[in-house]
């Protein structure tokens, strides 16, 4: 875009600059509010996290004298666990939201029109609820005495209660549910625009249903399976909420970790800061790869 | 022999009978043409035989397998879509080369094959390019060559040329009847464009209302067609009914009302039995009826009708006169010859002859009404009836 020739339509020089600083001046006016809300709000707190990770820890503040102590720990062993927890379950998340998704995300895309919008609207209803409420369902429903254990005895299924709650299936449960319409929607505007009629093709050609999926469907949708995963992944991997409210404290994440850093006195704000740090870190490095995969697989096009 | 056999064929969409018990034989290498109007079942016809709709009743038979069951990725049936339905996320030499992976070929044997086909349809250079880099015209030669690779018994094309514009159109047509040649196999043409059919296919099959309404090589249905739909979506024509009221010398005369009370006489020919004292109608394309302002010689079998210019349009190659003779307009078309003009052109509103041979009427065992005057379309067709917007103010 920086190559397009500029235009000029004043025919004195000494007008067109003037009129230049105008437009200059219009347009800072126009970004200020968004500037301010970002410096305040986005910019000056990372600023405050990342100079309290090289602090000192007091029991209830932090000391001024710089240390690098809570780095030194977050990659210890100690961490290792806990990054392990949160990896595994942002990775066990993405991947059913995605297995889950696709069929949904078809389905819906193939649809007639009013059944399309119908199902669309359903997908979007959980969002008019609060999460923690309908976290708190999901307690209701997996519960010892909950709906659930009620329901498969009465209908002698089982004889005694099933455990769920407070295990590690039920985070992924939980975790699936929440996050399942963030993969859903995204895989959906790509597998609408997809013309169906390539299917054909490929099938005309010789490819089965299952060849024809691999090799048209699967890469034609391939933006939609990495934004849905960005928007499951990233905020699956600081997930609190979830494992603290159906979790057990055998199996911490990396969001519990952080929040019990700054909860529980002695107070860590270093060592909070910096596990968030790293953790930024590590989601940065990814959207960098993806992102340069993405712009590999786009230039190859263009060529 | 691969023939292709297609016996009482029907299918039904929830009680709309899209193809109804359509039994046909197309022969091998033959081009042949399926050809109507929009929701005449062409289309659904074509889908059947490339397997992507189920028949409700009758049989596809190729050579002595019936394919009726066999889903479309095991039929030797390749087809070219309408909007070509290139893979964009592959190069145009992976797209040619997809059937050939699939059967999962070794990889010189798909490089050899696909620098064939490409050379085939002249896009040896383009092997690289993706599909969104290509002009229409070469994504059709894409899609050709993809379909072709596979070789097919059959190839089936869906209106392919409908995204082009004319000249390439043209010159495409040029370059299938080409590669038709080359390969030779059968090709099954589906087109609402009667130019089209006409002027590629061995024979054409014309279809209406999910029926084939008449079926024969090209000349054969312009020149003899068998019903008012078939002289009416094929070319432009005249319809005239009249009682015949004799038969001699092998034609036979037609009384003809002209819708003012009075009435005038044609000869035609006939080519089916007991038509005397039945009222029936005759199709007498435009461009068969010459036009003068003197008044011709008088020949044998010749039919002479006096009648008023109403309309003058200049077409290029030939101009549309039509010639009110008394209700009744008869569409003329005359090219710009002058073999049977005086020096002045003729003019509106001027008085003139319109002659055409006997042999040139042709008798159609349908009758159309007269009272909608000669040149209104039969119910569902298509009004031609233009009127010329240059009218030259009288001095």
């Amino acid at each position: 875009m920086s190559s397009l020739p500029k235009q000029n339509w004043n025919l004195s020089n000494n007008n067109s600059s003037r009129a230049e600083s105008k437009r200059n001046i219009a347009s800072w006016a126009l970004t200020a509010p968004v500037l301010f809300w970002l410096i305040v709000f986005f910019l000056i707190p990372y600023l405050i996290v990342i100079i309290y990770s090289f602090l000192t820890p007091d029991i209830y503040d932090v000391k001024f004298e710089f240390s690098l102590d809570a780095y030194r720990q977050a990659f210890s062993a100690d961490y290792l666990n806990t990054f392990y927890h949160s990896f595994s379950l942002a990775i066990l998340t993405t991947l059913l939201c995605l297995l889950l998704g696709f069929p949904v995300a078809y389905y819906i895309a193939r649809a007639k029109d009013k059944l399309k919008n119908t199902l669309l609207v359903l997908i979007i209803i959980p969002f008019w609820t609060n999460l923690i409420i309908r976290i708190f369902s999901w307690r209701i429903f997996l519960a010892y005495n909950g709906v659930l254990n009620d329901v498969l005895i009465n209908m002698g299924i089982i004889t005694k209660p099933l455990e769920i709650m407070r295990t590690d299936l039920a985070v992924t449960l939980v975790m699936v549910y929440v996050y399942l319409p963030y993969m859903i929607l995204p895989l959906y505007s790509v597998l609408e625009k997809l013309d169906f009629t390539l299917l054909h093709a490929a099938m005309d050609l010789g490819a089965n249903e299952v060849k024809a999926f691999f090799r048209i469907t699967l890469p034609l949708s391939i933006e939609g399976i990495f934004a849905g995963s960005l928007l499951v992944f990233i905020p699956a991997l600081g997930a609190y909420l979830i494992p603290q409210l159906v979790g057990n404290q055998k199996t911490l994440y990396l969001g519990q970790v952080i929040t019990y850093k700054i909860k529980n006195i002695p107070r860590n704000w270093p060592m909070a800061s910096a596990l968030s740090l790293t953790l930024l870190f590590f989601v940065a490095v990814l959207l960098i790869l993806l992102y340069a995969l993405y712009r590999h697989n786009k230039s190859r096009r263009i060529a | 022999m691969e023939e292709i056999r297609i016996e009482h064929l029907s299918k039904d969409f929830d009680g709309f009978v899209a193809v109804d018990d359509v039994s046909l034989t197309i022969n091998n290498g033959e081009l042949f043409s399926f050809l109507g109007p929009s929701g005449c079942g062409k289309t659904t016809l074509l889908r059947m035989i490339a397997g992507f709709e189920a028949p409700s009743k009758g049989r596809i038979v190729i050579g002595n397998i019936d394919i009726t069951d066999i889903p479309p990725y095991k039929r030797q049936v390749n087809t070219i879509f309408q909007n070509y339905s290139l893979f964009p996320h592959m190069t145009v030499f992976d797209n040619v080369a997809f059937g050939l992976r699939i059967r999962k070929t070794p990889k010189p044997e798909i490089k050899d094959r696909v620098g064939e086909m490409l050379a085939l349809v002249k896009m040896e250079d383009q092997a690289f390019r993706y599909p969104d880099q290509l002009s229409g015209g070469m994504k059709q030669r894409i899609a050709i060559a993809r379909a072709l690779i596979n070789k097919p018994k059959v190839l089936l094309l869906d209106e392919p040329l409908a995204a082009l514009d004319l000249k390439l159109r043209q010159h495409m047509l040029i370059e299938l009847m080409n590669i038709h040649d080359a390969v030779g196999i059968t090709f099954i043409y589906v087109t609402h464009d009667q130019g089209e059919a006409m002027s590629i296919s061995d024979r054409v099959a014309l279809m209406n209302h999910g029926k084939i309404v008449q079926e024969g090589p090209p000349d054969d249905i312009y020149e003899r067609p068998q019903s008012i739909f078939s002289a009416y979506f094929i070319g432009e024509t005249n319809l005239i009914t009249g009682e015949v009221i004799a038969i001699e010398d092998g034609f036979m005369q037609l009384k003809c009302p002209d819708g003012n009370g009075g009435s005038f006489e044609i000869g035609s020919t006939f080519h089916f039995a007991q038509v005397l004292g039945r009222e029936l109608t005759v199709s007498l394309r435009p461009e068969k009826i010459a036009i003068s302002r003197s008044k011709p010689r008088v020949q044998d079998d010749v039919n002479m009708l006096r009648g008023t210019i109403e309309d003058i349009l200049y077409l290029g190659t030939h101009t549309q006169y039509i010639v009110r003779v008394g209700a009744l307009r008869f569409r003329v078309f005359s090219q710009h010859k002058r073999v049977y003009f005086d020096d002045k052109a003729l003019d509106w509103e001027e008085a003139v002859w319109l002659f055409w041979h006997n042999s040139d009427s042709w008798l159609i065992d349908e009758i159309q009404d007269n009272e909608t005057s000669a040149t209104e379309p039969p119910d569902g067709g298509v009004n031609h009836y233009q009127r010329s917007t240059k009218r030259p103010t009288k001095v």
